[in-house]
């Protein structure tokens, strides 16, 4: 994520655009020119189609550049009082019950060495211990038995 | 409706500790095995040697155990 970032809220939703990442494939105005409008400013209108329809082609998105969230769930947050820092991120990290722990998204990944490690868009930590490419899983966690919530 | 546009953090950082936990700080979502979703600002450890009796998160037998990595 970055300060190019933009987003745009119809009140139920809202749409998030990530320039970096946007390859200008096309996909979304030729679906729905009625809200993705480059020749316009703002390039998007979310009052242009229904929120269905918009969740529908910012999922056809084919390079993550869109991405958008119910504004109950942005709420949600804040009522929980963990707003106080910036909100918009798309990085989550997952715990998959007897296996790794799984990052998606805007993470920087440090190895035990302070070096930044590469990591894609899903990146599986190892959490059993045996796995032969740490810090990464390599499935040996099936193999031993690993259990863990 | 009114376009917004806001500036956004840094990403949150994820470090392997040496011989030791996994931390996560920075703003991100965690996901736990039952589905719970925490979001916003938080710093976790994550037990990364199979030992923990509070997983997710380490209690520190990565110490007993010796985790060599
Ligand atoms: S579909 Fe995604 S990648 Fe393609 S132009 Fe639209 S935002 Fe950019
Ligand atoms: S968690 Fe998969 S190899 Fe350790
Ligand atoms: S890494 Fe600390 S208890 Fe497992």
């Amino acid at each position: 994520m970055d300060k190019t970032d933009r987003k745009y809220t119809n009140g139920e939703i809202t749409v998030f655009w990530h320039p970096k990442k946007c390859i200008h494939a096309t996909t979304c105005y030729r679906e729905l020119i009625e809200v993705f409008n480059p020749r316009k400013r703002p390039w998007v209108n979310m009052n242009g189609a229904s929120t269905e329809e918009i969740i529908r082609v910012v999922k056809l998105c084919p390079t993550q550049a869109l991405a958008f969230k119910y504004n109950k769930d942005i709420d949600g947050d804040k009522q929980a009082g963990i707003n106080s820092g910036p909100k918009e991120t798309d990085a989550e990290a997952r715990i998959m019950e007897d296996g790794p722990l799984v990052l998606k998204g805007s993470f920087i990944l440090y190895d035990i060495d302070g070096k930044e490690l590469k990591h894609y868009k899903m990146t599986s930590l190892c959490r059993c211990g045996a796995s032969n490419t740490l810090p990464f899983c390599d499935g040996t966690h099936r193999k031993i038995g690993y259990t863990g919530k | 409706m009114q376009e917004k546009e806001t500036t956004v953090h840094q990403p949150a950082e994820v470090r392997i500790l040496k011989d030791g936990p996994i931390m996560i700080k920075g703003t991100f979502a965690f996901k736990d095995s039952s589905g719970k979703i925490t979001k916003g600002e938080q710093e976790l450890y994550i037990c990364r040697c199979g030992g923990s009796s509070t997983k997710p998160w380490c209690d520190n037998t990565h110490k007993k155990i010796g985790l060599a990595y």
